[in-house]
């Protein structure tokens, strides 16, 4: 660095073409690492390289049973099979049905009610501490009993999932509408804004980023309730063929039931990230410098 | 300016806020008739009603007795003849500039498309044209006041109310605002009611600046200020200026002494008992 800099005569400009051209050379392959490192793209990719080259690795070499590990070949291999059979879309149909309705019962519960805790501070504080205390537990344990209460089927999981879902919703939503800033309610009123209005123009749109991002907290949760309440007892779903899988030593069909739960795990946050900046961009731009 | 018609007045305003069983009376026996066109300032030492005082003009909070009327008419809840600007710019962040601007006009259910010949208008005004689109965390803290500005104009209020709204503006940011508040004043000839902590922003803008006792506040004195208009920043210099600034200061510091006087009085009776 110090050779470079002695090197330039102080009267150039920096970045003239001439000082391009004086590059070290071998910077071909410094351009490309800089290059992976800056497109957050790239690196995933690599990332992903790495990943796959270390697991079959430990496949072939390392824990190289059958039973206990899969390569990602006998794991796509299984999938295919599943699929032909026509196994593998009815436990991703009935998994999706149970956390669709589980998280959509979710949303509609956990807003309505964030809602009414919002308008009244006497229902408020009736229900905060059940609510806080319910949120502390981990809801999952509850699961043996609602089979118990709503068998086997479907119904049982969507209890389930919604509890595991609704809290961070609830919490989330009344926080939103409760914690607007009070400048924007006098500058309404000064308006002359009803109750109503301020409720539709400041408060809704002030609340919207926090119940997006509640949604994402418990999107994941929701995931998780389906899984863990289909291991409980159940006839289908992704859970269930990773459980029995796991009974039959079909240790590469029980990797595919993991593979494509992590996937919806992914797809589904990122896509709530997306919409939190979609509906609160001004919330990411304030912070990003 | 020409002295108009009473815009504005107020009688005997009073305002107690109560706190469980302890009363606090904030602001005693105000009366006060503001002429159309008239740009004055209330200073007084801090706590001593003048913020409680521009809402009891807006109606966002009701006095305890009194009146207020503007244009001869009772006044009974906030509307369309005043307008407030906040010393916090209250913009909507999720509301672009244009959009932020359009928000008095919606909530008073005004037609769209004359509010938009109106807030597009406005915002030249105060000097933000091809900013329509931007959103507030974008600006300045400048910038925003002239958005808060410019949403106070829109809904055509002939009263201004102000409560400190360049206080959070650094010192040139500031200056620059007074001049163009002045300007934009006399463009659009409102009545402005200004709370303010800086007496030479008072006196700079003001025909009259109103000084406040301490709590209870109650009208002390009024001042004229009878510099010539246009005022230019020159006028800052002037000897007559200091003078003005000089005597409104020495009002409001013997004010603020003969309420640390009284309080050591009482703190001397109160360890005197014991």
């Amino acid at each position: 660095m110090t050779s470079n800099s002695e090197a330039a005569p102080a009267e150039r400009p920096i970045g003239s073409p001439d000082s391009v051209l004086r590059r070290p050379a071998g910077s071909g392959l410094r351009r490309v690492l800089v290059g992976i490192s800056q497109n957050g793209w790239l690196q995933t990719i690599v990332s992903f390289l790495v990943a796959a080259i270390l697991w079959e690795f430990s496949a072939y070499y390392l824990i190289a049973k059958p039973i206990l590990f899969s390569p990602l070949g006998s794991i796509a291999k299984r999938a295919i099979e599943l699929w032909q059979e026509g196994e593998l879309q009815y436990h991703i149909w009935v998994s999706f049905i149970e956390f669709a309705g589980g998280f959509g019962l979710a949303i509609v519960i956990g807003i309505g009610l964030g809602v009414a805790f919002a308008a009244s501070r006497f229902i408020r504080n009736f229900f905060e501490p059940w609510i806080s205390m319910l949120y502390a537990t981990p809801i999952i344990a509850l699961g043996p009993l609602f089979i118990l209460w709503l068998g086997i089927g479907v119904a049982s999981k969507i209890a389930i999932v919604f509890l595991t879902a609704v809290f961070p919703i609830l919490i989330n939503t009344v926080v939103g509408l409760t914690s607007t800033e009070h400048t924007l309610i006098d500058v309404a009123r000064s308006l002359g804004a009803t109750n109503m209005q301020i409720y539709t123009k400041i408060r809704i749109p002030g609340a919207t980023p926090y119940v997006v991002a509640g949604l994402r907290l418990s999107v994941a949760r929701a995931l998780v309730g389906v899984v863990v309440a289909e291991l409980f007892g159940a006839r289908a779903g992704l859970g269930f063929l990773i459980l029995t899988s796991a009974q039959n030593f079909d240790t590469p069909a029980l990797f595919v039931g993991v593979i494509i739960f992590a996937i919806a795990g992914v797809a589904s946050v990122s896509l709530l990230k997306w919409l939190e900046q979609h509906f609160a961009a001004y919330r990411f731009q304030e912070h990003s410098e | 300016m020409t002295p108009g018609q009473i815009k504005l007045s107020t009688r005997n305003l009073c305002k107690e806020f109560r706190k469980g069983s302890a009363t606090m009376e904030v602001l005693r026996g105000v009366t006060l008739d503001v002429r159309d066109g008239e740009f004055i300032s209330v200073v007084g030492a801090s706590g001593c009603g003048k913020t409680t005082f521009l809402r009891l003009l807006d109606g966002l909070i009701t006095p305890t007795s009194g009146t207020v009327s503007i244009d001869g008419k009772l006044l009974k809840k906030p509307g369309e003849k005043l307008a407030f600007v906040f010393q916090q710019d209250g913009l909507l962040p999720w509301r672009t500039v244009l959009d932020n601007t359009l928000f008095g006009p919606e909530i008073q259910h005004r037609k769209k498309a004359e509010s938009l010949d109106v807030a597009r208008n406005l915002l030249k005004l105060v000097g933000l044209s091809g900013f329509d689109a931007h959103y507030p965390h974008e600006l300045s803290g400048g910038m925003r006041q002239r958005v808060n500005l410019a949403r106070a104009l829109a809904v055509g209020a002939d009263v201004l109310l102000m409560d400190e709204p360049f206080a959070a503006l650094d010192a040139q940011t500031r200056t620059i605002m007074q001049d163009e508040l002045m300007r934009i004043c006399r463009e659009t000839r409102k009545t402005v009611l200004l709370v303010t902590h800086q007496i030479d922003e008072a006196v700079y803008l003001s025909d009259r600046v109103l000084v406040f006792t301490t709590r209870p506040g109650r009208l002390k004195e009024e001042v004229a200020i009878n510099l010539p208009r246009p005022r230019e920043l020159s006028v800052k210099f002037s000897a007559e200026f200091g003078r003005l600034c000089d005597r409104i200061w020495r009002l409001i510091e013997e004010e603020v002494r003969a309420s640390m006087g009284r309080e050591l009085q009482s703190v001397a009776g109160t360890s005197q008992k014991n």
